[in-house]
């Protein structure tokens, strides 16, 4: 109906001009580069809505990228309020975070007995005044799971992550796979993270600004990216990352960097290209 | 009135060396029983109950004497100890009538009453209830209500059972009782009938110079103490609140149902009143007085000071299903501690926009603290220490902040592991990182490597032996090739000719 089209965007403008003075745009995080925002629908991370971390290989068992990661992209959030930071293994180490120029002095450890304990506690805490973003480390919540810890984040607004990590290895549980496919259905995005070679500068013999492959693998209403980010200096900007490079494709650059392998990584993504 | 009055009841020791609180001389004809306790190799019966004494023993007989004079004497070790811990069960229980309970020496227990006998009629009437409960249970006891614990002690033990002194009307019911009855010292107490001084009354007439010259200052402050002229302080086993209040049942309640809603009923009260004298408590314990008179406390606790007696129920209302009612709980009794003025708080109009950030996190804290309980919800505040391990301490997350930071030079990891993990190292040279390594079965060729960071022991903790060289970690960031950060460290220095030093993997930047 070519028709109906022009009439149809006028209506729309209509209701925009209507609309302009009143809707507040939909609350985001941005990550200060048009090539990650561009993934999102709104701009930046959806903040009424939680996320899916998870790490590669060792990292399951450790978690210790992604919790790098998602502190420092909550770093913005805790201006906001306290971040809750959910546990099984007690051994993130507070010091470190400060290096990552967390504010730990908002940051409330809590150590549950188990996985169940984990996802209620999470839900508890997003659901509270005064809780800017929580973060709990669970191995597979089921889709009821997901599902309650989405309605917590509305409530009030509160980002939360879920890290994905198995605190005491040990094979995967007998839900095993299945769970964390279901487990995607209910988060707004789901990352991958891996460490990446750093980059010193000239002439320094030490390390350089940690870096992270990062991999979008999922995302609600937008597309998937990958990209290696770096730890952003002071001098760079409010923005808790740099963008390094764009990996050209999700498919085409896991096929370009065999070195870090993802161990099922198959049928994700097909499921990732799916959404 | 000046003087509160003071209920003052007296327990005899245990009957029965097990504690088991068995039948009491006074029921049926049973054996007569005495205490016997070693004094310097000589055995003496410590404690005789009534059957024992009718029969002429008394306590200090040495126990062969005592034998010999009643064959059928059952005699059982004294235990200070037990008699102790049994009284402080006793004290525990007499919470139910008044929150003021102090323990006197091994025998007795001071009740402050003031201003709770009303809720049983009467002091007599309260006096009355108590002791028959106590008799219920074998446990024979005396009772006296006065001003003073000094004239309650003299009454309950010299006096006739349950007197009962008016106010103010201390002087005529001691005058007649044995000087005794005034907890004098010994020497003073000795000497006393020596000079024909047998009763109180006759010590009241004497000018007081004189008696102080004779037997001392303490003899003139007991008397005084008694008459309530002087002070006495009285060591509470809980310390002596208003904060406290009481539901007692018609009918015995058991039912989950019912105890939670007379758990919310209680806080209601005891908050209403908090909220009347602008104050909060952090701390509230719920205490259910079985029919058994055994006691069933729960606790709940604050990050900070509260009165929301919803609040308060919610958190208490969890912890209900390990009360066990037995056959039924008939007293509920509420105690709030560590009560701080609070002003009441204006909600303010953007209240929901993170403006009362603490008054929001609050809630939040108690519930997961007393869920998981208090050892599971910190927050992580810096300490002086460069020890890895120790330089972290955990506080309650809504304590306030500490001033200190950690050195932002010194990089640490985001995970530290609790046990450092041996890891097998190639390196080039003893002093140098290494450039390859094994952790968890997995090798890894270093490509970057920062360091070291020499960290020694704090030898002011430890004995000298264990903060030696050998004790000495030299840290390590180092990156493999897919970036992974790690942190290491080698324990002990090369070339000191004893020990090998050995790798250790404490941490991952992630």
């Amino acid at each position: 109906m070519p028709g109906a089209k022009p009439a149809l965007s006028a209506l729309r403008a209509r209701i925009a001009a209507l609309e302009a003075g009143t809707r507040t745009p939909p609350p985001v995080l941005p990550f200060g580069d048009p090539r990650i925002d561009g993934c999102f629908p709104a701009g930046g991370l959806p903040r009424g809505g939680w996320h899916e971390v998870g790490g590669a290989g060792l990292e399951e068992e450790t978690g210790a990228a992604p919790a790098a990661f998602s502190a420092l992209m909550l770093r913005p959030l805790a201006a906001r309020g306290a971040v809750v930071w959910v546990m099984r293994r007690a051994d993130l180490h507070a010091p470190g975070l400060a290096g990552l120029s967390f504010p730990t002095g908002r940051l409330i450890q809590v150590r549950a007995r188990d996985e169940a304990e984990v996802l209620s506690v999470l839900e508890d805490a997003l659901a509270t005044v005064g809780v800017a973003a929580a973060i709990g480390e669970a191995q597979s919540p089921d889709l009821k799971a997901g599902r309650r810890l989405q309605l917590a984040c509305e409530r009030r607004g509160a980002t939360g992550i879920l890290l994905r990590r198995r605190p005491y290895g040990g094979p995967a549980g007998p839900r095993g796979d299945q769970g964390r496919e279901v487990s995607g259905a209910a988060a707004q995005t789901r990352w991958r993270i891996a460490a990446a070679p750093s980059q010193p500068p000239p002439g320094d013999p030490g390390l350089g600004p940690p870096r992270w492959r990062v991999e979008l693998q999922r995302c609600r209403g937008g597309r998937p990216g990958a990209w290696i980010l770096e730890q952003a200096e002071a001098a760079d900007g409010p923005h808790p990352f740099r963008l390094v490079s764009q990996l050209a494709d999700h498919d085409v650059g896991e096929a370009a960097a065999p070195s870090v392998t993802f161990g099922d990584s198959s049928p994700r993504g097909g499921a990732a290209n799916a959404a | 009135m000046t003087a509160p009055p003071e209920g003052e009841q007296r327990t005899p020791p245990r009957s029965s060396p097990s504690g088991g609180g068995g039948p009491e001389g006074r029921r049926g004809p049973s054996p007569p029983l005495a205490l016997v306790a070693a004094e310097g190799g000589t055995r003496r019966l410590a404690a005789v109950d009534d059957a024992a004494a009718a029969l002429g023993l008394y306590v200090g007989q040495k126990a062969a004497d005592a034998a010999a004079l009643v064959p059928d004497l059952v005699a059982a070790d004294h235990d200070p100890d037990g008699d102790r811990e049994a009284l402080e069960i006793l004290c525990d229980w007499c919470v139910r009538f008044s929150p003021a309970v102090a323990l006197d020496g091994l025998d007795g227990l001071f009740l402050d009453v003031e201003g709770v006998s009303h809720l049983w009629g009467g002091e007599a009437m309260m006096l009355d209830d108590l002791l028959a409960r106590l008799a219920r249970w074998g446990a024979p006891a005396r009772g006296a209500i006065a001003d003073t614990p000094g004239a309650a002690w003299a009454l309950a033990r010299y006096a006739p059972d349950r007197t009962i002194a008016p106010p103010g009307g201390q002087a005529p019911l001691l005058a007649p009782l044995p000087v005794a009855a005034l907890r004098l010292d010994e020497a003073a107490q000795a000497q006393l009938p020596r000079l024909g001084l047998f009763q109180v009354g006759q010590l009241l007439a004497l000018p007081r110079a004189q008696l102080a010259r004779r037997f001392g200052l303490s003899a003139v402050m007991r008397l005084d103490q008694a008459l309530g002229a002087a002070r006495e302080a009285l060591v509470f086993r809980r310390p002596a609140t208003p904060w406290f209040d009481r539901l007692a049942f018609f009918e015995p309640i058991s039912a989950l149902s019912d105890l939670e809603r007379v758990t919310g009923d209680i806080c209601a009260l005891l908050c209403a009143r908090l909220e009347a004298e602008g104050r909060g408590a952090r701390r509230f314990e719920l205490v259910f007085h079985r029919l058994d008179g055994k006691a069933m406390p729960v606790a709940a606790g604050l990050s900070r000071p509260g009165r929301d007696a919803a609040r308060v129920a919610k958190l208490l209302k969890p912890k209900l299903d390990t009360v066990d009612p037995g056959f039924g709980i008939e007293v509920v009794t509420l105690w709030a501690a560590e009560v701080e003025p609070l002003s009441s708080a204006q909600p303010g109009l953007d209240a929901d926009d993170g403006a009362s950030l603490e008054e929001g996190l609050a809630p939040l804290v108690d519930r997961l603290v007393n869920r998981l309980g208090e050892d599971r919800v910190w927050r992580a505040d810096p300490h002086q220490s460069h020890v890895p391990e120790r330089s972290v301490v955990r506080h309650a997350p809504l304590d306030p902040q500490p001033e200190d930071a950690w050195d932002p030079d010194r990089p640490r990891p985001t995970r530290l592991l609790r046990r450092p993990e041996a890891i097998e190292v190639v390196a080039k040279l003893p002093d140098d990182p290494p450039v390859r390594f094994t952790w968890r079965g997995q090798s890894r060729r270093v490509r970057l490597a920062e360091g070291p960071e020499r960290i020694g022991q704090e030898w002011w903790r430890k004995a000298f032996d264990e903060v030696g060289p050998g004790k000495v970690r030299d840290y390590y960031r180092v990156e493999d090739e897919t970036g992974e950060r790690f942190w290491i460290f080698r324990a002990g220095l090369y070339g000191d000719g004893e020990t090998i030093p050995k790798w250790w993997l404490h941490g991952l930047f992630g």
